[in-house]
């Protein structure tokens, strides 16, 4: 497709969709994460406002950067790199857009509602039934639409991307009726621990069957298509891709280690845990084997950097996650700010990363125009990875001192102080990254509907 | 290795995995669930219901966890979560943060009037709090909610409340007789040999500076900023703080200052301290009371046995 001139191209508008989509709920979902670290700081400054007490807003800061910015940014990629690797295009943009439509109808509806104190009170599985029963639907539609481009395809073999993004969509509507015990409206709950059990297998899967597919699938395509080269290992890629779907959806209950869980199924998630080891390695060989020697063509593109960016963070993550699933750890861990810092570095740090990488990297195919402005893009990887990172360190730091501290007999309270400081921190580096996010939205709104084209130094480099 | 990864090799070899992986570790410990209600399990009345609900609805369990485990300290260590506990809970609380402490036995901790007060504003009872103040919930949901939470360790919850609610009486009685009557009746319950004692150690600056910090972090919300009992608790709570200065001349020792700080005065909003302050602190914060507020301290007096080594 040529444009030269203003125009849009008529395809590629569900990727475009999504992108805006991501860009608007990621300033959104910060901003109300900002207000919560405010909250820790000093409870009393926002009065007694009902909608903006902690405990309603922190579940609408978790849904809003997990299906408003991280899903959103990944789902844009993907119906951009999906048809793209198969030769075709997408099956119906105008369904494609009815979703993204209907993904932002829900994302602010979620928002909403839990906002009123309408929650099933389940950790990220908040929502109520009627809204489960869109997010299935939205599912669905994706579904529906990937496969049938999938059907219409003029290339043959399917790339690994192709395999994760399709594994992704199906399994997570699947997992998520299952962990939302979407066959329950009222409650959507089962009762006692088997509750507990069935939302960590979800909690768990929406990180290991949603976003780690598909941030793994941008990433095996943003990669290979950056450094120009092709993919280290097509076995590697099989591996990773079979053993992650064994070893990360049946390791939900590392979440629940100090609980009267069974022994055994604390036992095969432990393992699988530290079995994660093959499925993260194998990924992470592959790519960085196919990026070897190629550093400065990822380097020169700002979107293929925050992916290698989010690649590098993923095996810190996945470095940690296995360390504190061992109870030795977790004795000190469990229930401490540095989970908290462990979620963030993998939200945001891996999956969050790779999501702005990819987007970063198709606005030119997915526009017909270079990216409005590459210097901002640099500013905001650097923001938000300071951000992050900061945001990492000091509460890993404050984890550290409650779980010593209560370890050692200190009460919550006694702590309490001590902890300020790094409160203070955290909220500091939220700073940054809302700041990040600002600048996405803008570089992201100019690109697309204030960019005539060809005003920035960038090579549009269209498909 | 040339598997060829097909569409249908994907979307059926991916479903079967998650199917095998569900049924082994989702349906199979469901099917193995323990339904037998604890020895301490009891049903909800309707108003612990409601109060959970709001408990629920207002994101109570990203602060605070249910779950007491073998090698925790603080609230409700004295029993450890069986399954039993939960069997009715739909959805589950166990909650994945400690931002604030495990509530799991907090029923009968403190008496209603405490919990009036923290509600309304956690920085009343507890100055250091981070909790949100919950006044907007008004008060019908918030006495549903102290329901709730007054239910928390089931059975164990209802003997600490009945003994919350029996020396609740004595003490408002106690209260209602007149300061003279009233402090008699507080100190007829400290044990006689503690009674008796003084505080061993000298006042010094630095003790009092220290008890100032301590009384600031744990006391002021009640006892108030000058130890008149009209902190900004104050009309929440029955009886209500107590004002020190009425102390003066009735009696008082080192040894009730601390044994009281220490234990407590079940029925009254006065909440323990012994998890939180070890001993030099609550002799400090108790001879900082006794030589600003009531204005009279046995620090030092005999007998006081051998000085310790580092008195001055
Ligand atoms: C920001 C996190 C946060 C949220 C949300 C929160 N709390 Fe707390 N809570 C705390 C902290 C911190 C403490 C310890 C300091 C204190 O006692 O206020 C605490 C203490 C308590 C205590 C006193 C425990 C004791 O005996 O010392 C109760 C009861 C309590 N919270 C109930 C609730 C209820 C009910 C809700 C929901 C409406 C709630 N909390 C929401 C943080 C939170
Ligand atoms: C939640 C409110 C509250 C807090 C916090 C509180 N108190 Fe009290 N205190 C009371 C009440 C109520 C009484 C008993 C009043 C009565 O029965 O007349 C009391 C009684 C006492 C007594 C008993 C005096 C006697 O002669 O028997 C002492 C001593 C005391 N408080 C010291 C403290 C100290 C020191 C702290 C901080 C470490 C503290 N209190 C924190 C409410 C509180
Ligand atoms: C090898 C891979 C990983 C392992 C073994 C692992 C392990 C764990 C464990 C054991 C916990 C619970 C800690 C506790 O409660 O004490 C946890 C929490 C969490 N992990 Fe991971 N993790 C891994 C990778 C990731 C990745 C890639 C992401 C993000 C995409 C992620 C996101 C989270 C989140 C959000 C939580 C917090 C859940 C909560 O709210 O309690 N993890 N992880």
């Amino acid at each position: 497709m040529a444009t030269t001139t203003n125009a849009l191209p008529q395809i590629h508008r569900t990727a475009r969709g999504f992108c805006i989509t991501s860009a608007v709920w990621f300033v959104i979902g910060t901003l109300v994460g900002l207000t919560t670290a405010i909250e820790f700081i000093a409870p009393d400054l926002l009065g007694n406002i009902s909608w903006l007490v902690l405990g309603r807003i922190r579940p609408v800061h978790t849904n809003i950067v997990i299906f408003g910015f991280v899903t959103a940014g990944l789902l844009s990629v993907s119906f951009y790199m999906v048809p793209s690797l198969l030769r075709t295009e997408l099956y119906s943009e105008k369904l494609g857009m009815i979703t993204v439509l209907l993904w932002n109808i829900a994302v602010a509806a979620a928002g909403i509602t839990l906002a009123m104190g309408y929650t099933q009170g389940r950790e990220y599985a908040e929502l109520i039934w009627p809204l489960d029963l869109v997010v299935v639907l939205l599912f669905g539609l994706i579904c529906f639409n990937l496969f049938m481009t999938v059907k219409q395809r003029k290339e043959p073999l399917l790339y690994v991307s192709v395999w994760y993004v399709l594994a992704a969509v199906i399994l997570s509507a699947i997992t998520y009726c299952i962990g939302n015990v979407i066959w329950v409206p009222g409650s959507g709950a089962l009762a006692g621990m088997p509750d507990a059990i069935i939302l960590w297998f979800y909690g768990h899967n929406v990180l290991g069957l949603l976003l780690t597919p598909l941030a793994v699938a941008v990433a095996y395509y943003v990669i290979p298509s950056a450094s120009r080269t092709p993919l280290y290992s097509h076995t590697l890629s099989l591996v990773g891709f079979w053993s992650l779907l064994v070893m990360y959806s049946h390791i939900g209950t590392h979440h629940l280690l100090q609980t009267p869980a069974p022994t055994w199924l604390k036992v095969v998630s432990i393992v699988g845990s530290i079995g994660m080891i093959i499925p993260v390695m194998v990924v992470l060989i592959n790519l960085w084997y196919t990026a070897k020697g190629k550093l400065g063509q990822i380097q020169a593109d700002v979107g293929a950097k925050f992916v290698l960016a989010g690649s590098v963070i993923y095996l810190f993550t996945c470095i940690q996650g296995p360390a504190h699933s061992l109870p030795v750890v977790q004795r000190i861990t469990h229930f401490s700010n540095w989970v908290v810092a462990h979620a963030h570095m993998g939200v945001l740090g891996f999956a969050g990363f790779i999501a702005l990488g990819g987007m970063y990297y198709i606005l030119p195919k997915i526009t017909g125009k270079p990216i409005f402005s590459k210097s901002l893009a640099e500013l905001q990887y650097w923001l938000v990875l300071i951000g992050m990172s900061g945001f990492m360190i000091g509460l890993t730091m404050s984890g550290l001192i409650q779980g010593h501290g209560w370890r050692s007999g200190e009460t919550v309270y006694r702590l309490l102080p001590q902890l300020h400081h790094y409160n203070i921190f955290r909220g500091a580096m939220g700073v940054l990254i809302v700041s990040s996010a600002l600048i996405f939205l803008y570089n992201i709104i100019r690109t697309i509907f204030f960019n005539p084209g060809g005003q920035a130094s960038g090579v549009g480099k269209e498909s | 290795m040339n598997l060829k990864m097909t569409p249908k090799a994907v979307i059926f070899g991916g479903t079967f995995i998650l199917a095998a992986i569900v049924f082994a570790v989702v349906y199979w410990p469901w099917a193995k669930r323990i339904q037998t209600p604890s020895d301490i399990h009891r049903s909800r009345t309707p108003a612990e219901n409601a109060g959970r609900a709001t408990y629920i609805a207002n994101g109570c369990v990203y602060c605070h966890s249910q779950s007491v485990r073998y090698l925790d300290w603080g609230l409700g260590a004295e029993r450890v979560a069986q399954a039993g506990d939960y069997v009715e809970d739909r959805p589950i609380l166990l909650g994945s943060e400690r931002t604030g402490p495990d509530l799991s036995q907090e029923g009968g901790e403190h008496p209603d009037d405490w919990h009036v007060a923290h509600f309304i504003n956690p920085r009343f009872t507890r100055p250091h709090s981070i909790m949100p103040p919950l006044a907007f919930l008004g008060d019908k949901k918030i006495s549903t909610l102290i329901a709730y939470v007054q239910g928390l360790g089931y059975k164990d919850a209802d003997r600490r409340m009945e003994r919350q609610r029996f020396w609740k009486e004595k003490a408002i009685e106690a209260y209602e007789a007149g300061p003279e009557a009233n402090v008699k009746w507080l100190h007829g319950h400290v044990p006689e040999g503690w009674r008796k004692i003084p505080n061993p150690y000298p006042t010094t600056e630095a003790g009092l500076r220290r008890g100032r910090r301590i009384y600031q972090g744990f006391c002021i919300g009640c006892h108030g900023p000058v130890g008149d009992g009209m902190g900004p608790a104050q009309p929440h709570i029955y009886p209500p703080p107590l004002n020190f200065t009425i102390l003066k001349g009735r009696g008082i020792s080192g040894g009730i200052l601390y044994y009281q700080i220490m234990n407590g005065i079940t029925g009254t909003a006065m909440p323990y301290f012994k998890r939180e302050l070890e001993s030099e602190k609550i002799w400090d914060v108790g001879n900082y009371v006794a030589v600003y507020f009531i204005g009279e301290t046995d620090a030092n007096a005999e007998p006081r046995g051998i000085d310790a080594s580092w008195e001055p």
